[in-house]
Formats: C-alpha cells, sequence, structure tokens
C-alpha cells in the first residue's frame, strides 16, 4: 500500500517515537542477555538449544532498533532545524481524547478484574458515553445498559462462554 | 470428476439449515465489519473468533470465513458514500467510486461495486477449487527446511511491502518472532521468559495479541486522528437518485476488466504479503493504462471501482491457497483464520484436504454460497449498511472496547490475557503511528514456533550444515520463487502507488 500523505506533523510526535523506540531498545537489550545468559545455544547432546533461535532475534532486534533510533535522532535533528519530517513521523492528532480513552480502557480492565463482567461494563460504557458524547443523557444511559446485557446474554446465555468473575460481590 | 464429487460432498455439508445460517450471520457480519472504517478483517475475525466457541467446527470455520471475504464486499460501501474506505483493501474503490456517487451514480455503482465483488469472489473460489488439490499435492514433498524457508518467504514478502519503513517492519516481525519463543521449549522443556508465571509456560496466545493490536490499537487510532469527532453527514443520499439499477452499458463496458481483475486478483492474493490491497491498487492502475480514455479514471469511470473491487475479493479467494494447502498464512487475516483452525485441533497443510475432505470441501463449497448470499445482502440491504454508518465512532469506540476485553477473556478465562490484549492494544497504537507494522508482528508470532521448530529439524538433518537448503531441489524454488518476490513486488507496490498519485495529483 502506497505510504499515506501526512501533511500535518508535530514535535511531540517526534519526540514520542524516540522515547517509543527507547523503550524497545530496552526491551530488546533485557530479550538478548536471557537469551545469551540463561538459555543454551546448544543441548548436550550437540543439537541447537532452547537459546539458538532467541540469540538470532535479540541480536537482530537490538541492530534494527538502533538503526530506527539513529534515524530518528537524525529526523528530530531535522525538524528542530525547521526541516520536513520523516516519512515515519507521527501527523498531528488529539492526544486528550486519546488519553481519556487509554485511561478509561485501563480503569475498565481494573473494574472487570474486582467488579466481574457486567457491572464494570455498564459503568465504563456509561463514563465513557458521558464523556465522547455529552449531551444525551437518555441515549447514553440507555447505551450503556442494553449493550452490556446484549454482550452477556450472547456470551453467558446462549454461547455459554467464560464471562470474567467478580472478585468483590456487590449486595445487588 | 474427483473434484467435482468433493465439490458437491462439499455443498451437501455446508447447506444444512444451520450451517446456512452461520453463513448468513458471517456475511452480515463480515459486512458491518467492512463497513466500520479503520476496522479490517484481522480485527473483526481476532474479535469475533471467541463469539464461535460451543459451535461445530465445520459451521464455524465457515462463519469466519464469510466475515473475513465479507468484509472486502462491505468496505466498499464507504468508499462510494463517504469516500473513506473501509479498510486498506478498499482505498483504490474510492478513486472513482466516490466521484460516480457525487456525479447521481451512488446507486448503479453500489449494484456494480456488489457485481465486481460476487464475480472476483467466484472466479477466486472457482480457481481454489481447481488448484488448491495441485499445490497440496505438490507440498506434500516440502519437508522442515522447505517449511522454515516457507516462513521467512511470508514474513519476508510482507516486510518488502511495507515500503519506505521496511526497517520498521523488520522491527515488528521480530519482535513477534521474540513473543513467539515465550514458554517451554518442547525439545528441552526448559521454560523461556516465563519469569515464574504459570500462565506463560504454553506460551503466549496469539488470539489476545491480535485483538490488542487490530481491535484496541486501531481504535485509539482512530481517537487520536480525531475520528470520533467526525459526524455522519457526508454520506451521499444514493436513495433520492432517480435511477439505482446501473445500464446494460455499465456490465458490458466493463466486462473484461472483471476478468482481468479476477485473474490478477488471484495471483497477487496467492503470494504471501502482497495481499487485497496491492491487487485493487494494482488492478486499479492495470486498468487505467489499458483503457483507452485513461484521462476519465478518477472523475467517475465504472472500470475504474470495478476492477479493482474484482481483484480484492479474488486475491481473499486467492490467500485461502497457502493456507489450506501448506498451512502458512499470507496475512494477518488469514493468520488469525490460522489460529481458527488450530483451536478446533485442525492442522491445515499438504495432508489437510485429504485427512478432512469434509471441512476444507465444505469450506470451499460455502465460500460459493457465501458470495451469492453476499450479493444478494449487497444489493438489498444497502439501506441497512448506511444506517450503520451513521452511528456515531464516539459510541461505536466504547463498545468496541467491551467487545475487545469481553471476547479475549471469553478464550481461556484468564486475566493475565485480559491485561496483555489491553497492551497490545497500546503498543499497537504507537506501532500504527509510527509506521510499524502489527500485521508483520501478528505473522511472526504465528510463523515463529513453526520456524523455529522447522530450522531446528533442518539442523538436525543435516547436522549443523545450512547447505541443505541448497541441496534439496523444492528448498531452491522456494528460494528462487521468494528472490523474485523480493525483487517484483516493489515494482508492483509501485504501480500501484502510481495509480494512487495520479487519482491525487487528478483531484
Amino acid at each position: 500500500m502506497p505510504q499515506s500523505t501526512r501533511p500535518v506533523f508535530n514535535r511531540i510526535g517526534v519526540d514520542m517515537r524516540i522515547v517509543f523506540l527507547v523503550a524497545l531498545l530496552g526491551a530488546s537489550i533485557f530479550y538478548s542477555y536471557i537469551a545469551f545468559y540463561d538459555l543454551n545455544f546448544m543441548t548436550r547432546s550437540g543439537r541447537l538449544g532452547p537459546g539458538f533461535f532467541p540469540r538470532i532475534v535479540g541480536a537482530g532486534m537490538v541492530i534494527m532498533t538502533l538503526w530506527a533510533l539513529a534515524d530518528a535522532l537524525r529526523d528530530r535533528a531535522r525538524v528542530a532545524a525547521g526541516g520536513a519530517p520523516g516519512a515515519d513521523d507521527a501527523p498531528l492528532g488529539g492526544w486528550r481524547d486519546l488519553a481519556i480513552l487509554l485511561g478509561l480502557a485501563i480503569g475498565y480492565a481494573v473494574l472487570i478484574r474486582l467488579f466481574g463482567g457486567f457491572i464494570s461494563t455498564v459503568a465504563y460504557l456509561g463514563l465513557a458515553l458521558v464523556l465522547f458524547n455529552p449531551g444525551r443523557l437518555v441515549m447514553n444511559a440507555v447505551v450503556a445498559l442494553v449493550f452490556p446485557a446484549t454482550v452477556y446474554v450472547l456470551f453467558d446465555r446462549v454461547l455459554n462462554a467464560n464471562m470474567p468473575p467478580a472478585l468483590i460481590d456487590l449486595p445487588f | 470428476m474427483d473434484i467435482f464429487s468433493d465439490l458437491v460432498m462439499g455443498l451437501s455439508i455446508a447447506i444444512t439449515p444451520i450451517n446456512m445460517l452461520y453463513l448468513l450471520i458471517g456475511a452480515m457480519v463480515g459486512m458491518v465489519v467492512g463497513v466500520i472504517p479503520g476496522f479490517g478483517p484481522s480485527a473483526g475475525l481476532a474479535i469475533l473468533l471467541p463469539v464461535t466457541f460451543g459451535m461445530d467446527p465445520v459451521g464455524a470455520i465457515m462463519m469466519l470465513a464469510a466475515i473475513y471475504y465479507g468484509s472486502m464486499y462491505g468496505g466498499t460501501i464507504t468508499s462510494i458514500l463517504l469516500n473513506t474506505p473501509g479498510e486498506s483493501a478498499t482505498v483504490a474503490s474510492t478513486f472513482d467510486g466516490y466521484p460516480l456517487a457525487k456525479k447521481g451514480r451512488a446507486g448503479p455503482a453500489l449494484v456494480m461495486q456488489a457485481v465486481a465483488s460476487f464475480v472476483g469472489g467466484t472466479v477466486g473460489v472457482l480457481m481454489i477449487t481447481l488448484l488448491a488439490p495441485m499445490f497440496s499435492q505438490v507440498s506434500r514433498s516440502f519437508g522442515p527446511p522447505e517449511y522454515f524457508l516457507l516462513a521467512c518467504m511470508g514474513l519476508l514478502t510482507l516486510i518488502v511491502m511495507i515500503g519506505s519503513n521496511w526497517k520498521l517492519g523488520v522491527i515488528s516481525a521480530l519482535i513477534g518472532l521474540a513473543l513467539g519463543t515465550v514458554g517451554v521449549d518442547l525439545e528441552t522443556g526448559q521454560g523461556r521468559y516465563t519469569f515464574g508465571s504459570a500462565e506463560l509456560i504454553g506460551g503466549i496466545y496469539f488470539i489476545p495479541i491480535a485483538i490488542g493490536l487490530f481491535g484496541l490499537g486501531e481504535l485509539f487510532y482512530a481517537f487520536y486522528s480525531g475520528m470520533h469527532r467526525v459526524g455522519a453527514g457526508s454520506v451521499v443520499q444514493y436513495n433520492k437518485e432517480s435511477r439505482f439499477w446501473p445500464t446494460a452499458h455499465d456490465f458490458v463496458s466493463t466486462r473484461w476488466t472483471m476478468v482481468r481483475g479476477s485473474l490478477l486478483g488471484f495471483v497477487v492474493g496467492v503470494i504471501p504479503g502482497a495481499g487485497a490491497t496491492i491487487a485493487s491498487l494494482m488492478a486499479y492502475s492495470t486498468e487505467r493504462s489499458l483503457s483507452k480514455h485513461p484521462e476519465r479514471f478518477g472523475t467517475g469511470e465504472m472500470a475504474g471501482l470495478v476492477a479493482p473491487e474484482t481483484a480484492n475479493n479474488a486475491a481473499s479467494s486467492g490467500a485461502m491457497i497457502p493456507l489450506l494447502t501448506l498451512g502458512i498464512p499470507g496475512s494477518a487475516s488469514t493468520a488469525v483464520l490460522l489460529a481458527a483452525f488450530l483451536m478446533w485441533g485442525l492442522r491445515p497443510g499438504p495432508l489437510f484436504m485429504d485427512q478432512n475432505p469434509e471441512m476444507a470441501w465444505g469450506l470451499i463449497a460455502s465460500m460459493y454460497l457465501g458470495n451469492m448470499v453476499l450479493l444478494l445482502i449487497n444489493i438489498f440491504a444497502i439501506p441497512l449498511f448506511v444506517q450503520i454508518i451513521k452511528v456515531p465512532y464516539r459510541i461505536l469506540g466504547p463498545c468496541i472496547v467491551v467487545i475487545c476485553a469481553l471476547g479475549t477473556f471469553t478464550v481461556h478465562a484468564s486475566f493475565v490475557e485480559l491485561y496483555l490484549m489491553f497492551a497490545a492494544g497500546i503498543v499497537g497504537f504507537f506501532m500504527r503511528m509510527y509506521g510499524f507494522s502489527p500485521a508483520a508482528l501478528v505473522l511472526a508470532l504465528v510463523l515463529g514456533p513453526l520456524a523455529e521448530e522447522a530450522l531446528r529439524q533442518t539442523m538436525t538433518i543435516s547436522r549443523g550444515s545450512f547447505g541443505i537448503f541448497l541441496d534439496r531441489p523444492a528448498s531452491l524454488w522456494i528460494i528462487g520463487v521468494t528472490i523474485a518476490l523480493i525483487v517484483l513486488l516493489p515494482m508492483m507496490g509501485k504501480m500501484g502507488a502510481k495509480a494512487a498519485k495520479a487519482k491525487n495529483a487528478g483531484a
């Protein structure tokens, strides 16, 4: 697929790419460390050991991530000097709404563990809709109740699948 | 005659009322998945895979396959009415689909895309029927060296297609390979990267990662790019047009376009890593260069809509060939389908069609029926899908998070997998934003353990010599084909990019 044209870029996006790549480099080094120090390259019988493949993968990850990081740092310097950003620099976007959705999703993951599938879904959806679809109280309330109920019936009753159990039982 | 009797047997399995119901549900769901912008077949399949638990395996696979090829049909509706492709394989359909709608020909465009999709899909299934047994026969001589090379071929071609961001594609694939090494090493029994967790002993399951990357990752990106703030006000009102049905000229003028698009799409679809997006862009570009009036392309030319539509549907059928006959998925979507097969204890590969004829031929037969069902749904249920387009993303988005979370949990009732899915979603967002390839990651996660096992077996057979890859004719063939693809695929990609650029320049 051809590269999409990205007309608007921001400095935060360029910096965030570097942060992401540094985190990836850290993970790659950790992965390689275990591959080289904890896992054997060969077995006692002379066959390829459990460390053979991870060592190749780990070394490849470190080299490639370093290369991509060098590219990102070059891009950063170019953007800082007023030049055009690279093809893989991020477009300008809405961090605020994304942060809210991420926060809600993480909160939902915690709520599921505590209160089980149904209650947490109603609470999460109710809050998410209030924040993203404000001013439509009735519609939001209907969606926040009907959708989890439908999903519950589908998974728990029709398909007999596992629904997350509650750690804390509510009195209702 | 064997093929014919096998196909009849497959039809007798597929045509039972319950399987037809699953097929119908799959086709409808696939259309819905296709209609939702930024939500491709990989995400749809991964999220809906757990829903098929408790079903009969044949019905479940038929339903999942229908979701897969149904999404190709649905994605074009938004391309025509909203100028927003439902997924990447329908990008080329916006080039002439939307201009046709703006010219007051949305109705004919919608019907013609359904017909073109039907033709492409049906030709694709016809080719599967004829070629899959042959591929299966050839691949029986394959051993571990060939399987290792095929896995490498799948990954390499996918990375090559990423284009200028190939380095990030390699990193994505390496992350997938790394995740694939988690768990107990089957040869020595030693734990790798389990950190004492009992849940990681069996390895990182593919479904939470796929749901996180494709479902949540795409959703987060859609919110980042502000899709939830956009209303559906720009949907073209096709129902106010005087003529809904296409003219005889529309059919006659595009008959050879459909043939070319179907054949080209199928061939590109069979190549691991190439896929429906490249097929549709190539078909558009080819048709434009063959046309007597190339200047009309991009302004509402019916052939410009029909070509990518036949190609992307034929490609989605073509991609089933390596999956069914080699057990090697060529794309993220077929990787999820492979996971579905494995979930039911079925191992696609050279012996799959012989050992599971009911499943294999039932699936192939269901694809004929599925394309017919989709043709009818596509034409007569358009108003329903227009209503779905109008559901704002700000309501749909939070609901998708729920489906992803509960869908993941239902697989193994594991909270670790649920948290992994959320983590994969966050990583998937950054990957999407910075040009990494979630598809390469997922494909590598599926192919990694297979490649590692095959490589270790190969090294045992050859006593540590890599020369075995050059000694075996089948291996040499695969190496040759891989090199040819690495050289040819970027050229094919450039052809598609040129078509897109020409369209943008003309717009």
